[in-house]
């Protein structure tokens, strides 16, 4: 049994060398950490993506020079870079529901090359239509930042 | 033959021998069973080590409601405490107060929202006193936006203009964390 209480002696007036510890306490405070913990656990992490809209202040670039107007345009037939002189559309595509979604993947893939060519952008401007859905504009901006377009904008797009 | 308990069974003239006799008597049984606690306080350990790992002292930042199912996000930050506007397919609400309707919001052509634009500025107006002696926290206009995934831009552009009117210029989307987000970063402030 846990218990403070020492062994007899032993024969011969020999104290024994082991010792019991006394668990109940230990099992007391743990039960007592394992209830706070238990009581104050959160189970769902939530994430922030910060974001400008488009009234509020310009985000100073670190060089002017280096870096485009980027913008990103999500419209009904899928996303749309724009850029000054170029632009890349990139149309939705089947998902598993068979219904058209925004090709994520590929976008991911364009923002990597641009990125790649210019190192120094850290700005976007996401024009997302009014019937996109919060989900999409989300993953967009997740997009953006994994990319390390930091500086998210957005702004609607009509 | 009648059944017998297991065991030794001394005969009958030894059994009531003074010498040998003893062996075969059988002790009371002590009425404490002894409990083996070390396995529990195994058990104990390794629940309060998996709770220590997974605690988070910041607490819940959101108000997570049965409406409002949020996206998922790989690359997003730790929130910061800040207002809540939560918007879900019936209300607009700002830090639990309903606001607005979510379905009045997606109609007209106006993109203010003068119920949820008051509520801000009383907001920002409560912060700039409440740390008005205290200069090294600004107001910085953090504001956390929690939407539904279905909800349509056109709700979340006015609710945006909302919060630039009233001076909260620094919106966090929120959603689900997954992948690898780190957890020690929190929302760049500008």
């Amino acid at each position: 049994m846990a218990g403070a209480s020492p062994h007899p002696a032993a024969k011969g007036g020999k104290k024994a060398l082991d010792a019991e510890l006394n668990l109940v306490p230990f099992i007391d405070l743990l039960s007592c950490c394992i209830s706070f913990l238990l009581i104050t656990a959160v189970w769902t992490q939530i994430a922030g993506l910060q974001v400008a809209s488009s009234g509020g202040p310009p985000e100073p670039q670190q060089n002017q020079e280096a870096t485009i107007d980027l913008k990103l345009l999500l419209t009904e037939k899928g996303y749309s870079i724009t850029m000054p002189g170029a632009q890349v559309d990139i149309p939705k595509i089947a998902s598993a529901d068979g219904q058209p979604a925004f090709d994520r993947k590929t976008l991911g893939e364009k923002l990597r090359t641009l990125k790649s060519t210019l190192p120094d952008q850290t700005a976007i401007t996401v024009e997302p239509e009014d019937a996109v859905a919060y989900d999409d504009l989300v993953s967009t901006v997740d997009a953006c930042l994994g990319e390390q377009l930091r500086n998210v904008t957005v702004a609607p797009l009509n | 033959m009648a059944i017998q308990a297991p065991g030794k069974r001394p005969g009958a003239r030894l059994e009531h021998s003074k010498v040998f006799g003893k062996k075969f008597v059988r002790a009371k049984k002590l009425g404490y069973a002894s409990l083996m606690l070390t396995s529990l306080v195994d058990m104990f350990t390794i629940i309060v080590i998996f709770l220590l790992m997974n605690f988070s002292a910041n607490g819940e930042v959101l108000y997570m409601s049965k409406d409002i199912k949020l996206p998922d996000a790989f690359h997003g930050a730790q929130l910061e405490r800040a207002p809540v506007i939560s918007v879900s397919n019936d209300a607009v609400t700002f830090d639990g107060r309903q606001v607005a309707n979510t379905s009045d919001l997606t109609k007209g052509d106006l993109l203010n929202v003068p119920a949820l634009e008051d509520a801000l500025r009383d907001e920002r107006r409560r912060f700039e006193q409440i740390h008005q002696n205290e200069p090294d926290r600004p107001f910085r206009g953090l504001v956390n936006v929690q939407a539904d995934r279905r909800i349509a831009f056109r709700v979340i552009k006015r609710v945006m203009f909302a919060c630039n009117q009233s001076g909260f210029g620094n919106i966090n989307f929120a959603a689900l964390a997954k992948g690898s987000a780190p957890k020690d970063k929190k929302v760049a402030l500008k």
